[in-house]
């Protein structure tokens, strides 16, 4: 039990001192987090430039109304021809000109090659006439519409929904880079060797190995979470707990899969490489990064049969939308045979030398 | 040497890699508190032999008592009564040397105070660097230290000065003969022949997988290397050496001539009187006694280290 405990203490410290495991442990998960949140995370502000043309009393109250309309933000032009241009030089999405006073049609003008912005601006603009029209003419309008927002109990973020992700990589990586290095260069180096020339029994040792492992990655996510949530203002809407019992079975998983791993490799090098090639696969397949819903159809069974899946969908289901483990035991079922599988390979296999 | 039991016993040893046979029926016996010496060259089979008796190789053949146990029976039981230090044998790196001592003491099942044995073993200014911080010789100390952490009544140590400077190794070698004195018994592997002349009490001289002779050092160059060298740096004149008192064998090389004789002191009594009268001018003369790497060569055909 001593040599248990202090393989485990020891070991901590043996890692925490290696400033380049740190940076792969923490460091590039949050590096990773922050890039591809602010390359894919914006937030939807949709704001819609309009032009607009004319002079009034008739023009004045229709730039007015339109000025109202949250999204659109007015700018005034002296003429067409200018306001024409600004469009061209894709600053309007939508340029708006008024009918000399005499009458004629409300002119509108908008970009072909900002498509989606500038219909939008042409539905609410038409949108607009046909209520100017409406009240006009008088008419009470026989429907209405009241619209609320329904969504979740709130609004989910890019980064609620990444976070999660990257925890599972954190995870993952802890074994399938970490464990597969680790292991190969103790016994290269005869460090397991030498463990074994004593009378420890190899469970007390390789069992605090991996417990240190379990560890460590409760401290790395900890220190991830806390950064996510006051940096980037994530949200975990589940429980904290689950999600560190979650990340103890993931790292169980993985750990074990590293040991298979370096019971088929045996040079630190080759070793690693075999582990950056089920890594990597699954770190883009299985919707850590994104959703996995965007690869191809025709992936998505291997996806499903994929270890790190079960244990993001989990991670997610419990951090970004604060479900509990019920639905999800068979999934983490699934999960759970992986690791029995390689820590069964691994136990067959191992050698100390 | 009394009759007490030895402490180790190692009856018909052998261990097959595939076609190739790296011990072959290896057997002595090392008695209680005597520094035992295996020395030999690179691939005879030294290391292996060690690791059989350390119970961290299984054998093909052949049996291995230590201290009363046996190690096929209970390996584990062998290695909790036996200190090993292993050739080249890595540590946690990023630990500190205290920390290392802690760790494999509790590895024992003992939790211990480190620091006697650390300042034991001269590495007091460095307890508490990190193991990858210290010298070729700090290492192999501290080596020696886990491999004390059990108070082992026997101490296997494989090539311990190996790569060492030469005061490093003298250094080492009183260290171990330090543990003879506190009684405990020490059997070491080395391919130096110097190490196993000034360190052991017996030796076994080990070459493609067998023990070709097995005895104190002295005993060894008297029994297989009676000849000592007498070499002489001639300036002038020549004689029929072979015909001298004593001579049995003559080698030339350039000016230096080196005789192999059975009696030294007629040999070299011969050569004085020639060169007082003139026959034969040399300005220096050296006399060598035989050692080991003599008795290897006479018992193997080749040089220890090649």
């Amino acid at each position: 039990m001593r040599a248990f405990f202090l393989t485990v203490v020891m070991m901590f410290r043996h890692y925490f001192r290696d400033r380049t495991s740190l940076f792969w442990g923490m460091l590039f998960p949050l590096i990773l987090m922050g890039l591809i949140g602010t390359a894919f995370g914006r937030e939807a502000d949709l704001t819609l430039p309009v032009g607009f043309v004319g002079a009034g009393p008739m023009a004045e109250g229709i730039r007015r109304g339109l000025a109202e309309v949250p999204v659109f933000e007015v700018t005034d032009e002296t003429d067409a021809d200018a306001a024409l241009a600004a469009l061209r030089q894709g600053e309007r999405a939508l340029v708006v000109v008024m009918p000399p006073s005499g009458g004629g049609p409300v002119r509108a003008y908008f970009d072909q090659g900002r498509g989606l912005e500038s219909r939008t601006a042409l539905l609410i603009l038409e949108r607009f006439i046909a209520e100017a029209n409406l009240r006009a003419s008088g008419v009470p309008p026989a429907l209405r519409l009241e619209s609320a927002g329904v969504a979740a109990a709130r609004e989910l973020r890019f980064f609620d929904f990444l976070l999660p992700g990257i925890l599972a990589m954190t995870v993952m990586n802890s074994g399938l880079q970490g464990v597969t290095w680790v292991v190969t260069e103790y016994r290269q180096r005869l460090v397991l060797k030498r463990v074994l020339a004593t009378p420890v029994r190899p469970a007390a040792f390789l069992g605090g190995l991996v417990t240190r492992y379990a560890v460590t990655n409760l401290v790395q996510l900890a220190v991830i979470i806390a950064i996510a949530v006051g940096v980037f203002h994530a949200v975990i809407a589940g429980s904290l707990l689950t999600l560190a019992a979650l990340a103890v079975l993931g790292t169980l998983v993985f750990v074990g899969m590293g040991l298979a791993i370096s019971t088929v490799s045996r040079t630190p090098e080759s070793a690693n490489l075999l582990g950056s090639l089920l890594n990597f696969p699954m770190l883009f397949l299985s919707g850590t990064l994104w959703p996995r819903e965007f690869m191809p159809q025709t992936l998505q069974p291997l996806i499903s049969a994929l270890p790190l899946t079960p244990l993001v969908d989990t991670m997610r289901a419990v951090s970004a939308r604060g479900e509990s483990l019920a639905a999800h035991l068979p999934a983490l079922g699934y999960l759970t045979a992986w690791g029995v599988a390689a820590f069964l390979l691994a136990a067959w296999r191992f050698e100390w030398e | 040497m009394s009759s007490a039991p030895p402490i180790v016993t190692v009856t018909g040893l052998v261990k097959r890699y595939g076609v190739l046979t790296a011990v072959k029926q290896v057997s002595f016996a090392v008695l209680r508190g005597e520094i035992f010496g295996i020395l030999g060259p690179n691939g005879a089979g030294k290391t292996t032999t060690l690791e059989m008796i350390e119970g961290l190789r299984r054998p093909d053949g052949g049996t291995v008592v230590v201290d009363g146990v046996d190690v096929a029976a209970d390996p584990r039981g062998v290695r909790g009564r036996i200190g090993v230090q292993l050739q080249e044998a890595g540590f946690f790196e990023r630990l500190t040397v205290e920390e290392t001592l802690t760790l494999f003491a509790a590895y024992h099942g003992r939790s211990i105070d480190p620091r006697p044995l650390i300042e034991r073993m001269q590495l007091a200014d460095k307890r508490g660097a990190r193991v990858i911080t210290l010298s070729g010789g700090q290492r192999q100390r501290l080596s020696i230290a886990v491999a004390l952490v059990n108070d082992p009544p026997v101490l296997f140590l494989d090539e311990p000065t190996t790569g060492l400077d030469p005061q490093a190794r003298r250094n080492l070698w009183d260290l171990i003969a330090g543990f003879r004195a506190e009684g405990r018994t020490v059997i070491l592997t080395t391919h130096y022949m110097e190490e196993a002349e000034r360190l052991c009490d017996r030796v076994a001289i080990m070459d493609h997988g067998r023990i070709v002779a097995l005895d104190a050092p002295r005993a060894l160059i008297r029994a297989h290397a009676r000849a000592t060298t007498i070499r002489v740096t001639l300036t002038g004149g020549g004689a029929d050496f072979a015909a001298l008192p004593g001579v049995m064998d003559v080698v030339q090389d350039d000016g230096e001539i080196a005789l192999a004789s059975g009696d030294p002191m007629q040999t070299v009594h011969a050569l004085m009187d020639l060169n007082r009268t003139g026959t034969l001018h040399f300005h220096q003369l050296r006399i060598e006694e035989a050692t080991l790497e003599d008795v290897f060569l006479h018992l193997t055909g080749h040089r220890l280290r090649e």
